[in-house]
């Protein structure tokens, strides 16, 4: 019994990794290996053609460097925005504070995808398509990240912030010196989240950029040309350049990202 | 007096960023998609004149809307008992001790450190029907592109391998969850595995049970890249679902009336399915 069920669970296991294992090794396979008889799962030989064709042959470190850019200022804009808006609905009495705060929070009922044909003529209206603002322009806001955030600053009594306050501590350098060391965890899982999620958008990037020197990662992949050449080796070359230092971050962070998950969605 | 009005005004300056945010990026588009949606619009994105809901009865006698939709709900009805199913299996059998439960662990959820083109780009080339190396290494012929049925299967697929890590991370959290001594006591007293899960384990998770077919659904019911990547809505719009409809009808048509009423029916079905994740949260379930 224990025994079945391990080996019915390595076998699922290996099917589940078995596209990005496969994109991996098919990174270093030379043309003919993709048709060779009887089909091959490992390359004939270490051949890095494909990388240096991926990077020659088309503007992946252009792409990449869009997808850089917009994720780093998108995540740094969206957090600062995030803590803004957590900060003064948990530590400030104002007339309104709570009819507010929902009319934020419930933007999380509007699903985006839906509003992309108007935002679309929103951006263009504003001359921003093919820019960068253009690109984040709608990731901005966070409706969860202000939830999540409020509902931990709310951990903390109003009546520090009002004691430093009193003894003459701004609120910028207490949000910097206290909050923020006191806060660290949940604010470095938002701002992981954040990164990816922008560096991950695929359809609003897609609709926003024309110019091929202003597409993002995600975009700029399916577009590369290689593929529907059936030339698949720099495809898989381009993909396992951008997937490994993810890939290896998640492999060496397995147990915060497990424990985490654990934490933040069973409250337990 | 001054420094008591800056004060007084303090707070609502420090959240004008996000309050103008949601005004035009969420509140703004929101009225904009259904004022288009009641009105003939131009080219260049102006409405000219009010048509009442003309471009929804335009809408519902149009067959592609209807390949639409009922792809879209067929989409919905294999993915979510599909996707269930497996990250729910896969979390069953990795949760128990040893390296070698720890090493399926990390490749049950490593498709999340994947980007969702990327895996698709993966999927595409992987399932091509004369290179690709899965018709090849199974010694099948499978038109992956060309038969519908394969093409909807293909989506389901991909919707798995984008879907798996962090549904699969939920269901193990919440299995780690169950305390061990209610199943030794279990064990002890005679029941097998099955009878643990059923009667046991199944109670226990079942608020991250709900969460996760909850937010499959809305995640189904919103589908659009892995249409636009792997098969463009086809053959023969076998598999053009709304949210892909909405794209072609707004970007390559310029009909933005037509896709902002698509936009509507897209919204009313997914309120739905969120309007039953609050209900279902009132009744104490956790989730995010």
């Amino acid at each position: 019994m224990r025994t079945l069920r391990a080996t019915l669970s390595t076998l699922l296991s290996l099917l589940v990794v078995f596209p990005i294992a496969y994109a991996i090794s098919a990174s270093f396979f030379r043309y003919a290996d993709f048709t060779a008889l009887p089909p091959r799962l490992f390359p004939s030989g270490l051949n890095l053609g494909n990388y240096v064709r991926a990077f020659s042959e088309s503007f992946l470190a252009r792409f990449l460097f869009n997808s850089l850019l917009t994720a780093i200022i998108g995540t740094f804009l969206r957090m600062t925005i995030s803590i803004m808006a957590a900060y003064t609905f948990s530590f400030f009495s104002f007339k309104g504070r709570n009819a507010l705060f929902i009319l934020i929070v419930a933007t999380m009922l509007l699903p985006s995808d839906a509003l992309i044909i108007a935002n679309f003529m929103t951006i263009r209206a504003l001359r921003l398509t093919d820019t960068y603002l253009g690109i984040i322009a709608t990731s901005l806001l966070a409706p969860t990240h202000i939830f999540m955030l409020r509902q931990y600053f709310r951990m903390m009594s109003v009546e520090y912030r009002e004691a430093a306050v009193i003894e003459g501590c701004t609120d910028t350098r207490f949000l910097t010196t206290l909050l923020m060391p006191m806060s660290k965890a949940v604010v470095l899982t938002l701002a992981i989240h954040s990164f990816s999620t922008i560096f991950n958008d695929y359809l609003w990037p897609l609709l926003v950029t024309n110019r091929t020197s202003m597409r993002t990662i995600q975009v700029g992949l399916t577009m590369m040309g290689f593929s529907e050449q059936l030339d698949y080796g720099p495809q898989f070359a381009a993909i396992t350049f951008l997937m490994t230092p993810i890939l290896v971050a998640f492999i060496a962070l397995h147990r915060p990202i497990i424990e985490s998950v654990s934490i933040r969605f069973t409250g337990r | 007096m001054n420094s008591n009005r800056s004060i007084r005004f303090k707070p609502y300056i420090m959240i004008l960023p996000a309050l103008l945010l949601v005004a035009l990026f969420s509140y703004i588009p929101f009225v904009l998609t259904f004022l288009n949606s009641v009105h003939s619009v131009s080219l260049g994105g102006e409405r000219l004149a009010f048509v009442g809901f003309s471009n929804y009865r335009r809408l519902f006698s149009n067959p592609s809307f209807h390949a639409s939709l009922s792809n879209t709900l067929r989409f919905t009805l294999f993915f979510v008992p599909t996707n269930i199913i497996v990250t729910l299996s896969a979390a069953l059998l990795s949760n128990r001790k040893g390296w070698l439960a720890n090493l399926n662990r990390i490749f049950f959820f490593l498709p999340m450190a994947v980007g969702m083109s990327s895996m698709l780009m993966i999927l595409k080339m992987m399932f091509n029907p004369t290179i690709g190396i899965i018709n090849r290494l199974i010694g099948i012929n499978i038109q992956w592109f060309n038969d519908p049925d394969a093409a909807m299967a293909l989506l389901v697929v991909a919707g798995v391998f984008l879907g798996i890590g962090f549904d699969f991370l939920l269901f193990s959290a919440a299995l780690r969850n169950v305390p061990n001594d209610l199943k030794e006591v279990a064990l002890i007293n005679g029941a097998n595995g099955f009878q643990i899960f059923r009667h046991l384990e199944l109670p226990l998770i079942a608020p991250t049970l709900v969460f996760i077919v909850v937010t499959n659904i809305k995640n189904a019911m919103l589908i659009s890249a892995p249409v636009l990547i792997l098969t463009e809505g086809g053959p023969f719009r076998s598999t053009q679902t709304l949210v892909y409809q909405m794209y072609l009808e707004g970007f390559k048509s310029g009909n933005y009336a037509l896709g902002s009423a698509i936009a509507i029916v897209v919204f009313l079905l997914t309120f739905t399915a969120l309007l039953i994740l609050l209900h279902l949260e009132r009744r104490r379930i956790y989730y995010q």
